[in-house]
């Protein structure tokens, strides 16, 4: 049994044997969920220390490179003149995926724990929990289209009833708008990956293909069609293969999300359960970013360079405006989620560079925001819990009343704004480094860029400080009152359970960034060298 | 009289070789006999025993559906076989549109018996099953139909079974007043019709649509008096397809009729419309010159219509009847666009496409019977609630519908993944840009079906009831015809494989 069949799988199995379980043993179904995670998470850890590096391994564009593959027939259909339909079950690992599908079994692991303060419909909401659980395992092992696209999809069901039935009180607004924005984006994607797969024949059986690493080699196309390199098709008068790209890019853009498509974010972050928070921001978002890497850069990259500077623009637009949104808020978790908008800025500035350092910077940063995200929203679910309020304004002097906290709190907004010795520091520097760069390398990103994103690390400093001022410091003085005070104990220990090793693991990567970057770099080296041949 | 004498040997040889060709037709035609004598004898008790004999008939209708698949292949004539003097062709998709028409209509049959509405009814059930039975005769005709005449004969007999069934419960004010419509509307529309197929006869002086010189004769008509006549026999047949302009009957018929029938004129008409209309169109499209009429942007234009209106007209209805009703006139614009490749690609996915639909849209009104069963629901509101209480009949609502919007992992996505393959290498071919409209439009209404379809739901699971609903009616046998169709649309979702290989 392939170990990544498994791993994407076994959520499914435990949601099963959820679903076959009486509803009086309701009290074991978190423990249920966590056994699947923690499982997950065993296997994650033993593709991470197996998963070989070295140039034979590089992944991106050769399907031999690619490790722990598994390629199945799965829907073989003879269309008669339209030649053979061509769906594998392929699934496979290179650097971009691995250190995302460790960062995402551990998130789940830390999902499942805060999944403690659920009290209603557990069995419903723990089937739903492992469906996306499957779900997001599966989009970072997928390297068939169509697999992609179904895992891609199968996430919004299940998000949308894990935000409407567990959420705050917005809830049917924030499902609601999260599900048709993604969706829109989705569906557009699925007639580029259509045309995709009626352009793109396999050289081996010579049928039309879903296979991803395919896509990538402009001989693979055939001569004449839609997205062929070298036809230079057009539809509505535009490049067919600019038309490609910039669909697939708002498809991905949206989950990042990127500005100005980033809207559904504070609703959905702020209205779901601590939980899915903790998935949204912690995984869901890296979704987007790893779908620009595997499919926006690699299968458009002539594309992705002519359009580098749009890339680059858009993730300083993002860096910016996330910050300063984040500065206005009154509500510590839509303070959080707009953090993620900036910081997963970065992400694409660094993408848009289109140097080693931009491209790892891009990938540790989302490695590291996946983290550090997960630590912010359970630190906001923590108080959230206690006394069913978040507004900054409404919380003075938390330091003397709860000290654990703070000082976990410390250390998450440090980390996060950007110190050195934290992991986002790294993915930062590298990320701005790249962009710095690129003017002279590839030329593909002018210095500014580079220089406002700076300015956003800036900002980021600026909110994270100032909410910390606000309501860690000074006299206590509670909204609530005495009420509030007594409610507001300190962390217990399956908090500290949760918190810790996440802290541990942000200072580990920032002081020993080569537990990605060694494993990454190949697939790094391997996507720069593709992307300036193209 | 003596004139006729010498072509008389070879009329009965013609008819005499046609028979085998005719088993299924032949078999549900003593099934239709025998369900009203059956009826007849034992009367008031009869409905049991109706069900009985219809269901296991059309269970081995469908076996001698299956049977002309290795007849078609045995004989080598793969591409199809004229008979009974070329009044009827059978092809390969024909049987497979028969093959799904009598799958549903079995599982139809199933469920009328399910619905405490229909079962309340004072006349009872049996006289239903044998125009159940009547009907999917008609229905065979309408896929095989490839003269004028028998395309006017087949509509017309599935369309006055119809107007019976829609106004079963004539007892029911709301019944009869869309019974009455519906034969008003019907009757029109058949009349247009027929005034359209009159035309093309005196153009011509020929109903075959095959042989005989109808195209040709059509090719020396003035175009406008041409594209007139066809829009006219357009009319009938969109009718029966429910397209924009001619789905206005649509909304309030399937709100009145009892839930089964609607579930039964939602699908099993609409399915062999598109029968009908591939065989209508097919001599036209393939023959070389014809331009007096130009059915692809016909159709074109009239599926982005009907997706669009379809689909926005949807997101305003409150009943959930209505609300699929709008929903299934979208689902006509999208199966359209499948028509419009005209090849064998498409074809197969159109098959795949419309049997996806029609499970799922039996599956989703069978819900609606449930609910209406246990709770007494019809209205969106009325399932505020209720999915913590029958979790197992929401959830597979909820399977249903996302098939019905097309959301992975479920039939429903798979077919319109293949029609939009069939449409794309379509594209590739002519570079025409509607078709670009199409496919965009195609992808637009699923967002939009989203927005109404997720308010069921929306309504059952994350609205709280304001009346805590105390029903301890059961609807047992509905609940597992719903699991196992939900099984099947996501068993399909996952391995289209296993039914598309037949078509």
């Amino acid at each position: 049994m392939n170990i990544l069949t498994l791993i994407i799988f076994t959520p499914l199995l435990f949601g099963l044997i959820i679903a076959l379980m009486p509803s009086r043993w309701r009290s074991s179904f978190k423990y249920v969920a966590l056994l699947a995670t923690l499982v997950q998470l065993a296997m994650s850890i033993w593709i991470y220390c197996n998963f070989k590096t070295g140039a034979a391994f590089g992944g991106i564009n050769h399907e031999t490179q690619f490790q722990f593959m598994q390629k199945l027939p799965w829907i073989n259909l003879d269309l008669g003149a339209m030649g053979k339909m061509q769906i594998d079950y392929f699934v496979g690992i290179d650097g971009m995926s691995v250190s995302l599908l460790v960062m995402t079994s551990f998130v789940l692991v830390i999902a499942a724990l805060s999944s403690w303060e659920i009290k209603s419909n557990l069995k419903g909401f723990f089937i739903l929990f492992l469906i996306l659980d499957m779900a997001v395992t599966g989009v970072f092992c997928s390297l068939d289209f169509f697999m992609f696209y179904i895992f891609y999809e199968l996430m919004l069901l299940p998000l949308y009833f894990l935000i409407g039935m567990w959420g705050g009180a917005k809830r049917e607004y924030a499902a609601i708008k999260f599900f048709l924005y993604t969706l829109f984006g989705s569906v557009f994607m699925l007639l580029i990956m259509v045309g995709l797969y009626l352009s793109v024949k396999d050289p081996v059986t010579g049928n039309h293909t879903f296979n991803m690493v395919q896509m990538m080699n402009p001989a693979n196309y055939e001569p004449g069609s839609v997205f062929s390199v070298a036809a230079h098709q057009t539809i509505f008068g535009l490049s067919a293969r600019a038309v490609g790209f910039v669909v697939l890019f708002v498809a991905f853009a949206i989950k990042v999300p990127v500005v100005p498509l980033h809207t559904w974010l504070p609703d959905a972050h702020v209205e779901a359960p601590t939980p899915i928070s903790i998935i949204l921001a912690g995984i869901l978002l890296k979704v987007g970013g790893y779908g620009i890497i595997r499919v926006c850069l690699s299968i458009f990259p002539d594309i992705a360079s002519s359009g580098a500077y749009w890339l680059g623009l858009l993730g300083v637009i993002s860096i910016i405006y996330g910050a300063f949104n984040a500065l206005a808020q009154k509500d510590l978790k839509r303070m959080i989620a707009y953090s993620s908008v900036s910081h997963m800025g970065f992400v694409l500035l660094g993408l848009a560079s289109q140097t080693a350092e931009g491209i790892s910077g891009a990938v540790m940063q989302m490695v590291s925001h996946g983290f550090l995200s997960t630590m912010l929203f359970f630190l906001a679910g923590v108080i959230y819990n206690r006394v069913h309020d978040r507004g900054i304004n409404h919380f003075r002097g938390l330091a003397s009343v709860m000290p654990n906290y703070t000082a976990f709190v410390i250390v998450a907004f440090f980390a996060s704004l950007g110190l050195p010795g934290f992991s986002a520091f790294i993915g930062e520097i590298f990320s701005l480094t790249g962009a710095f760069k690129s003017h002279t390398v590839n030329g593909l990103l002018p210095y500014w860029m580079a220089a406002c994103g700076s300015a956003g690390i800036l900002i980021g400093a600026g909110y994270f400080l100032w909410t910390l001022q606000r309501m860690f410091f000074g006299t206590v003085n509670f909204k609530g009152g005495t009420v509030w005070q007594t409610a507001l104990v300190d962390l217990n220990f399956r908090e500290k359970l949760t918190l810790f090793p996440l802290a541990i693991m942000v200072l580990a990567l920032g002081l020993m960034p080569s537990l990605v970057f060694y494993k990454i770099n190949d697939s790094v080296l391997a996507l720069v060298q593709f992307l300036q041949l193209k | 009289m003596h004139d006729l004498l010498p072509f008389l040997p070879g009329s009965i040889n013609n008819v005499l070789d046609s028979i085998p060709y005719f088993m299924p037709e032949f078999y549900l035609a003593l099934l239709f006999v025998l369900v009203l004598v059956t009826d007849l004898l034992f009367g008031r008790d009869s409905k049991k025993l109706c069900r009985i004999i219809a269901c296991a008939g059309i269970l081995l209708v469908v076996h001698k559906d299956y049977q002309q698949i290795e007849l078609l292949l045995f004989t080598g004539q793969a591409n199809g076989h004229f008979f009974f003097s070329e009044m009827l062709l059978l092809t390969h998709t024909a049987v497979n549109f028969k093959l799904i028409v009598d799958v549903l209509a079995f599982i139809l049959l199933l469920y009328f018996g399910w619905d405490d509405n229909l079962n309340e009814h004072p006349k009872g059930q049996s006289d239903l099953y044998s125009i159940v039975t009547g009907s999917v005769f008609g229905l065979h005709l309408m896929i095989m139909a490839v003269n004028l005449l028998s395309i006017y004969l087949a509509i017309e007999m599935v369309s006055i079974a119809s107007y019976l069934m829609v106004a079963y419960q004539s007892e029911n004010a709301l019944s009869t007043e869309s019974g009455l419509k519906y034969v008003l509307f019907g009757a029109a529309a058949s009349a247009v019709m027929l005034y359209g197929i009159s035309l093309l006869y005196a153009f011509t002086g020929s109903l075959n649509l095959f042989s005989g010189n109808l195209v040709t004769g059509l090719m020396h008509v003035n175009p406008v008096a041409v594209s007139f006549a066809l829009i006219l026999v357009f009319i009938g047949i969109g009718f029966k397809l429910s397209f924009v302009p001619v789905h206005f009957w649509v909304p309030d018929i399937y709100q009145g009729a009892p839930t089964p029938v609607t579930a039964w004129l939602s699908t099993l008409p609409k399915i062999a419309g598109f029968a009908l209309l591939i065989n209508f169109l097919r001599p036209f499209i393939f023959f070389q010159n014809w331009n007096a009429f130009d059915f692809r942007l016909f159709l074109e234009v009239i599926s982005i219509i009907t997706m669009i209106a379809g689909n926005f007209a949807a997101v305003l209805q409150k009943n959930v009847k209505r609300m699929l009703a709008y929903s299934s006139i979208g689902h006509t614009g999208f199966a359209m666009l499948a028509v419009v490749t005209f090849n064998a690609a498409g074809f197969s996915a159109l098959t795949y496409y419309l049997a996806a639909y029609g499970i799922a849209n039996i599956c989703a009104l069978a819900l609606a019977t449930y609910f209406t069963n246990v709770a007494g629901a019809v209205d969106m509101d009325g399932y505020r609630g209720l999915g913590l209480k029958y979790p197992a009949a929401s959830v597979c609502f909820v399977i249903a519908l996302v098939s019905l919007t097309g959301l992975p992992v479920s039939a429903g996505f798979t077919g319109k993944l293949f029609v939009f393959s069939a449409v794309y290498s379509f594209y590739q071919q002519t570079h025409n840009f509607i078709l670009l409209v199409m496919m965009i439009t195609g992808a637009l209404i699923t967002v939009v079906s989203l927005f109404y379809y997720i308010k069921i739901p929306l309504n059952l699971f994350i609205k709280r009831a304001d009346v805590p609903v105390n029903s301890t009616a059961k609807s047992t046998e509905i609940l597992i015809l719903a699991v196992v169709l939900s099984i099947l649309i996501i068993l399909l979702g996952v391995f289209p494989d296993l039914l598309l290989k037949y078509f």
